[in-house]
């Protein structure tokens, strides 16, 4: 058996969270929020059009690296969580591969984007795509997805880099094609620096 | 807690929604280094415009749930305010004012604490995102349009470490 995608996605998928009695959701080893989606695409779109042609490209930076940071502790919280050891652990056959499609399960039912890996070469190469993400409603011009693209990278960085906390800025992370562009999905290709 | 808590899941999409609202999970390194994005863009606004964001963002959604639930009070509506602020894993908090203004107190706080767990002690407030929350939760509890209020954060737990303060005064 190796992780059955369809499985995960369901179980996962199911799980709700909110703030404790003190307004706070920890979890993951993190601090989790649960926001609007689009005030985070709303802010995106904002802070890109304000900024001078020079500085557009630090501005993108930026929100691919909120999301990294983000995805890269987040994620390894996920996957050493107790619901990520009772839904995909049981499932894992094929070693790292088989967690790295476990994550991208966990991906979709968190509502981050409904995608999946299309190609991969392990620790090398890997190519996702999103059939739907919140992202792609953001309503701005060309390539928008920051949050996906920094969250490609963090998940391979988590499986494929050195062990976590050391291996962050092991991989890149770039959008080739996106819904919010007019193509019929999004992609992206994750890419050792 | 009174608010009424409707979610459901796009069993198409996966996208998730809290009462007809979509909405997405992430945690205080986001919320974090987006905050610092825009102190870093403070030149051309950052901090406004993350302020002016939440603020026109969560009117919408603050004002959708009170009028869906016939709440006309400013009691009931400042109430509803509060309560999704901690729904949203942003913290808890003490509010105190009327129509010309106010305080609230900052109990708990995603940002603040998350900031502190990530970088430390700051030199000065941070919490850009909960003035403009603020200012959309006085509007919608005294039936005002977003922009009517002006929210500065007079005590920051970034900072101290303990408590934030924010006073209210109308635009």
């Amino acid at each position: 058996m190796t992780v059955m995608r369809d499985t995960v996605v369901k179980s996962l998928a199911k799980i709700n969270i909110q703030g404790d009695e003190n307004g706070l959701i920890p979890e993951y080893d993190v601090l989790v929020n649960l926001l609007p989606a689009s005030l985070l695409n709303t802010f995106s779109e904002r802070i890109m059009a304000a900024a001078p042609p020079d500085k557009k490209s630090k501005v993108a930076d930026g929100l691919v690296r909120a999301a990294y940071e983000c995805g890269y502790h987040t994620g390894c919280g996920i996957i050493t969580s107790d619901v990520f050891n009772d839904v995909v652990l049981p499932m894992v056959t094929e070693g790292e591969k088989d967690i790295l499609r476990g994550a991208f399960a966990a991906f979709t039912a968190w509502g981050w984007a409904k995608s999946g890996i299309v190609q991969l070469k392990e620790g090398e190469r890997m190519v996702i795509r999103a059939n739907d993400y919140y992202e792609a409603d953001s309503g701005g011009e060309g390539l928008r997805a920051y949050m996906l693209r920094g969250l490609c990278q963090a998940f391979f960085d988590l499986t494929y880099a050195d062990p976590y906390p050391d291996g962050m800025n092991t991989f890149v992370c770039h959008q080739t094609k996106g819904i919010e562009a007019g193509d019929p999905h999004g992609e992206f290709v994750v890419t050792r620096k | 807690m009174s608010l009424k808590l409707d979610f459901s899941l796009d069993n198409e999409t996966f996208r998730h929604y809290l009462n007809g609202h979509a909405v997405v999970m992430h945690s205080h390194h986001y919320l974090a280094l987006i905050t610092k994005l825009a102190e870093e863009l403070s030149d051309i606004g950052g901090p406004q415009l993350l302020k002016d964001v939440v603020e026109e963002s969560m009117w919408a959604v603050l004002n959708d749930y009170v009028q869906k639930n016939g709440q006309t009070s400013p009691l009931q509506r400042c109430n509803v305010g509060r309560e999704y602020y901690s729904v949203y894993g942003l913290g808890k908090m003490k509010v105190a004012g009327t129509e010309s203004g106010g305080e609230v107190c900052l109990i708990r706080s995603h940002i603040d604490e998350g900031w502190i767990k990530k970088w430390g002690h700051h030199t000065k407030p941070v919490n850009h995102f909960t003035c403009g929350y603020i200012a959309a939760m006085f509007a919608v509890a005294f039936d005002k349009p977003a922009k009517s209020y002006r929210v500065t954060e007079a005590e920051s737990m970034a900072v101290n470490g303990t408590e934030g303060t924010f006073i209210v005064t109308l635009s």
